[in-house]
């Protein structure tokens, strides 16, 4: 069969090339129509494995103090980039990494949860930018992806889609992981396909209980062996992107165990003690420098010595965590190996998509959503916070959400400044890339140390499969890839640097990179701190970036950014800005700061639906998918049937303990909980059971007034008739949950009220006909409009932060 | 016993059981003479448990947690600052519920918020620089002061240790 034109997708069918006459007499079947596009001949499996919200000192294989053996195993079998780099941003880097395109020309100037007006903030990907996953399966390429996505938005997570934004969309036949940008590993709402499948029924097993990052592996290693079953030769892309180590840090105690007082000595000398260990494996050179530490991080020896023990162990989690996604990518490979097309495999393996998280704040939290929802805890009550739910020996288990404190993160980023959302500095946008393909990599266990970048991955891929980036797909003409091939560097450590010029940005901090040099412009904004006054700085009108401090330095002799030239070479400094300007013009980076827009006034039209209607059988409504009841009042109605005898169970509940809320009967009673983020938890319970027969509750909320976080009153109904009360002093102003679902007549996953934990889901044993969330019962239009543009600032501060 | 006192009172609230034990088990160790000490928590389904070394029962009068949780120990400025631009923390010094009642139980249930845990301690004023430094974990605190005889040197310190408390929680 002659090779096809794969200049265009999908690739057209061959003219029929037989013979058909009016009967088989003399007819010839042309047997090549019945087949499916192969892949060019040699194409080699790929493997694209991303670690989420590490750093470049994190993982073993580059001198962190976690143990990494399967990722040294890779590397010393192949190749390990010392150069690389990402966005400073989840969804950014993973648009960047599927579409070989800057994240900002295809949408992804933020994450995925955040979609604004601005062509590079969209958060979806324009039909002539297409992703790699679909231009390998139109070229014979099986594919698919597992763990974390994040690249679509928030509001159209659900059955209506659109679908072209989901992974499918992308050109993955199959999907088995999450949508948002972090999930919980024990109790996760996981999405396969197309659809929202929920917690996994595993999670209520206390024998064996499910874990995302066990499953993730197992969901592969059986999609390999059901391709291999049905196709013994057709290659295959697979993502494996793991939630590991984005928060919740979620592990079992016994992988944090072994972590037990490595990190008592904290981070400053942490960072002494990688750096030494990354000079000594040569991943850096034998002249850098190790950074300082910047103000914003505390010293450890000013940290409390009480204190102590609570910030290690929120390392020692982190670790064990980390480790277990290296063990769990390491089966994936061993199943590879197994099959014996491991030769044949390209493995590209990415250790952080953004430098490690500073999103934990200086504190660490027991709940990664107290910082998005704006509460400001000292490490003393977020450690009497997680003493309430087990202690910090349970940090990690399904009671908690922990994230570990920013100064950690920096460790992580060892020897640079800085960390994630910082796109000006390498402790954001550098990060370890092993490359393993035996059949062609030789120089076992090499350093390479190539300016390569994340859009280079698909050039390079397509390259090595022999498949052109097509110049049109869908009938559309496409824009070309932004990154370029380093194949040859694969095999070729003197393969000249292709990759010369790249802009960085992310949330105002940018930076532009030329032949070595590179100019920092960092806002003053510390990157977990968005108050009012961090932000109004940055107004229109106010802020001129080019009024931002600049840092320059020349690479090729300064591997760490420790020497700032900007003084001493200012044309430098004028170029490299100019050019930051041009290139953020062309790859839709302006208006700088769109993700701010919200704070700003520029907020979308008000949604006309105000009342929100749920049959008896919804259930994994995602968490940005919820009605709007933020910040004012709402009522929650339903009409039931409750059975002679009584009726006990959950009517409807959103996510869990940590934040949510639960409408439920218990013992017959109409029972309210409200978990404010798991700081304050409020209930009000009736005094009298539900009579039988067809019942009306309803819970009203009466807001203090319209405003975030307002206190107000609870009143509970039946038939309309008040059966108890009680007071809200706060309420959740943006978010309950970065992942957990809201379900009618159950409450799956992790629940709302621990009083029920041991009956969860706890569904109901009545009859649901419908819940009904009005959102809007009393509130002008004014109300409407400042509660609109406050859940925008909420969308923004949690889209900044996911 | 003298006649006339100058007597303190420190309040605490804590976000966990474990804290709140931690704080009265130290006051209790201190070495300094306690005119009382009660600790009361309320654990995440509402059950209250209570442990209390409160002579002024013996001494007839109301009870130092009887009177200490009458009104709002336990408001912390939680929500002081915001991430997203809006006054949030507005409301989050307000004094709860006041739920007049003899019963300790009633009013700590009453004001105590679920999985949360309150201290009171009375002691001489000589013995402060004892006593004050062990209590470590408070995530709020204040301290009262009074004079006079004694269960009115009691009462007028719990008083301006509330008051106090109150205030700061109002400033949060």
């Amino acid at each position: 069969m002659s090779q096809p034109d794969r200049s265009k997708l999908p690739i057209r069918r061959q003219p029929f090339r037989g013979v058909a006459n009016r009967t088989l007499d003399g007819s010839r079947p042309d047997w090549d129509a019945l087949g499916h596009t192969d892949a060019p001949d040699g194409a080699p499996n790929v493997l694209v494995v991303l670690i989420d919200d590490a750093g470049f000192g994190n993982a073993g294989t580059f001198g962190g103090p976690i143990e990494t053996p399967n990722y040294t195993k890779i590397a010393e079998g192949g190749v390990r980039y010392n150069r690389f780099h990402v966005t400073a941003l989840c969804s950014p880097t993973r648009a960047a990494l599927l579409t070989g395109r800057n994240s900002h020309a295809v949408g992804f100037g933020s994450v995925g949860e955040f979609s604004t007006g601005f062509a590079g903030y969209t958060a979806f990907v324009p039909d002539d930018c297409v992703p790699v996953p679909r231009i390998l399966r139109d070229n014979g390429y099986s594919t698919a992806a597992f763990g974390k996505w994040h690249l679509t938005p928030d509001g159209q997570q659900g059955p209506a889609g659109p679908f072209d934004r989901w992974p499918v969309g992308w050109g993955f036949e199959y999907f088995y992981g999450f949508l948002g940008g972090g999930a919980s590993q024990w109790d996760p709402c996981l999405a396969e396909n197309q659809k929202i499948i929920g917690t996994p029924e595993a999670f209520y097993d206390r024998e064996d209980p499910y874990y995302l990052p066990d499953a993730m592996a197992d969901k592969t290693i059986e999609w390999l062996h059901a391709l291999r079953a049905a196709d013994a030769k057709k290659p295959f892309f697979a993502y494996f992107s793991t939630g590991c180590s984005h928060a919740p840090h979620h592990v079992s105690a016994e992988w944090a165990a072994k972590y037990k007082g490595k990190f008592d000595q904290g981070w400053d000398k942490l960072r002494e003690e990688t750096f030494a260990r990354q000079q000594a494996l040569g991943v850096i050179p034998a002249d850098a420098e190790l950074t300082p530490r910047d103000d914003a991080f505390a010293a450890w020896d000013d940290v409390p010595e009480k204190l102590k023990t609570y910030y290690a162990r929120q390392m020692e989690v982190y670790a064990g965590f980390s480790e277990n996604a290296d063990h769990n990518v390491g089966r994936v490979i061993d199943a590879i190996d197994e099959l014996g097309e491991l030769d044949n495999t390209l493995v590209l393996w990415i250790w952080g998509d953004n430098g490690a998280s500073m999103e934990g704040t200086i504190t660490g939290s027991f709940n990664e959503l107290t910082m998005q929802n704006g509460i400001p805890l000292t490490d003393e009550m977020q450690l009497q916070l997680a003493e309430r739910y087990g202690g910090i020996e349970a940090w990690g288990n399904e009671m908690m959400d922990p994230h570990y404190s920013a100064a950690w993160a920096w460790a992580g980023n060892t020897p640079f400044k800085w960390g994630k959302q910082v796109g000006s500095h390498l402790g954001g946008t550098r990060n370890p890339l092993v490359v393993h393909w035996p059949e062609r990599i030789t120089e076992n266990g090499a350093l390479r140390t190539h300016f390569t970048h994340v859009i280079d991955v698909a050039p390079t891929i397509l390259d090595v499969a022999g498949i052109p980036m097509p110049t049109h797909i869908d009938g559309i003409e496409q824009q070309p890839m932004h990154g370029v091939t380093f194949a040859d560097s694969l095999t070729d450590a003197d393969a000249p640097e292709r990759h010369t010029q790249q802009y960085f940005e992310t949330i105002g901090n940018r930076s532009m990179y030329k032949d070595g040099w590179w100019l920092s412009m960092k806002t003053a904004r510390i990157p977990w701190v968005l108050t009012p006054e961090a932000i109004k700085p940055y107004a229109p009108g106010v802020w001129d970036p080019d009024d931002d401090p600049t840092e320059l330095y020349y690479l090729p002799d300064d591997f760490t950014q420790a020497k700032d030239l900007a003084a001493a070479h200012p044309e430098k400094v004028k170029e490299l800005k100019e050019l930051f300007w041009a290139e953020a013009e062309k790859y839709n980076v302006l208006p700088l700061l769109a993700p701010l827009a919200a704070f700003f006034g520029m907020v979308p039209p008000l949604p006309d639906v105000a009342k929100y209607e749920f049959r008896g059988d919804v259930e994994n409504v995602l968490s940005g998918m919820i009605p709007r009841i933020y910040n004012h009042s709402y009522t929650i109605s339903a009409e039931l049937v409750i059975p002679p005898g009584g009726a006990e169970g959950v009517i409807v509940a959103e996510a869990d303990h940590l934040g949510g809320f639960s409408l439920f009967v218990d013992n017959g009673k109409l029972t309210h909980t409200y978990s404010m983020m798991g700081v304050f938890v409020f209930r009000q319970q009736a005094e009298e059971p539900l009579p039988e027969g067809e019942v009306t509750v309803r819970m009203e909320f009466a807001a203090d007034a319209a405003k975030p976080a307002t206190g107000g009153e609870v009143t509970l109904f039946v038939n309309d008739r008040p059966v108890a009360d009680g007071r809200m002093d706060h309420t959740v102003p943006i978010r309950f949950s970065g992942y957990a679902g809201m379900d009618i007549g159950r409450d799956n996953g992790g629940v709302v009220d621990l009083s029920y934990a041991d009956r969860k889901p706890f569904t109901f044993t009545g009859t649901i006909k419908k819940v009904i969330f009005d959102v809007n019962p009393h509130a002008s239009a004014d109300e409407e409009h400042e509660l609109h543009t406050a859940a925008h600032h909420g969308h923004a501060a949690h889209a900044l932060s996911a | 016993m003298k006649l006339h006192d100058t007597i303190d009172v420190l309040i605490g609230g804590y976000l966990s059981k474990e804290a709140a034990e931690e704080d009265y088990n130290a006051v209790l160790d201190c070495g300094a003479h306690l005119y009382g000490a009660v600790v009361v928590s309320k654990a995440l389904d509402g059950e209250l448990s209570v442990e209390q070394t409160d002579h002024m029962v013996r001494e007839g009068a109301e009870g130092l947690g009887a009177i200490g949780f009458a009104v709002g120990l336990f408001a912390p400025p939680l929500l002081a600052a915001t991430a997203v631009g809006a006054a949030m923390g507005a409301g989050a010094g307000k004094l709860l519920h006041h739920k007049a009642s003899q019963k300790l139980g009633e009013q700590a249930g009453a004001t105590i918020p679920l999985g949360g845990a309150g201290l009171i301690v009375a002691y001489s004023h000589a013995d402060a620089p004892t006593v004050e430094p062990v209590v470590t974990r408070a995530v709020q605190r204040s301290v009262g002061e009074a004079e006079g005889s004694h269960v009115q040197a009691l009462k007028g310190a719990i008083a301006d240790a509330q008051q106090k408390m109150a205030e700061t929680a109002s400033a949060g």
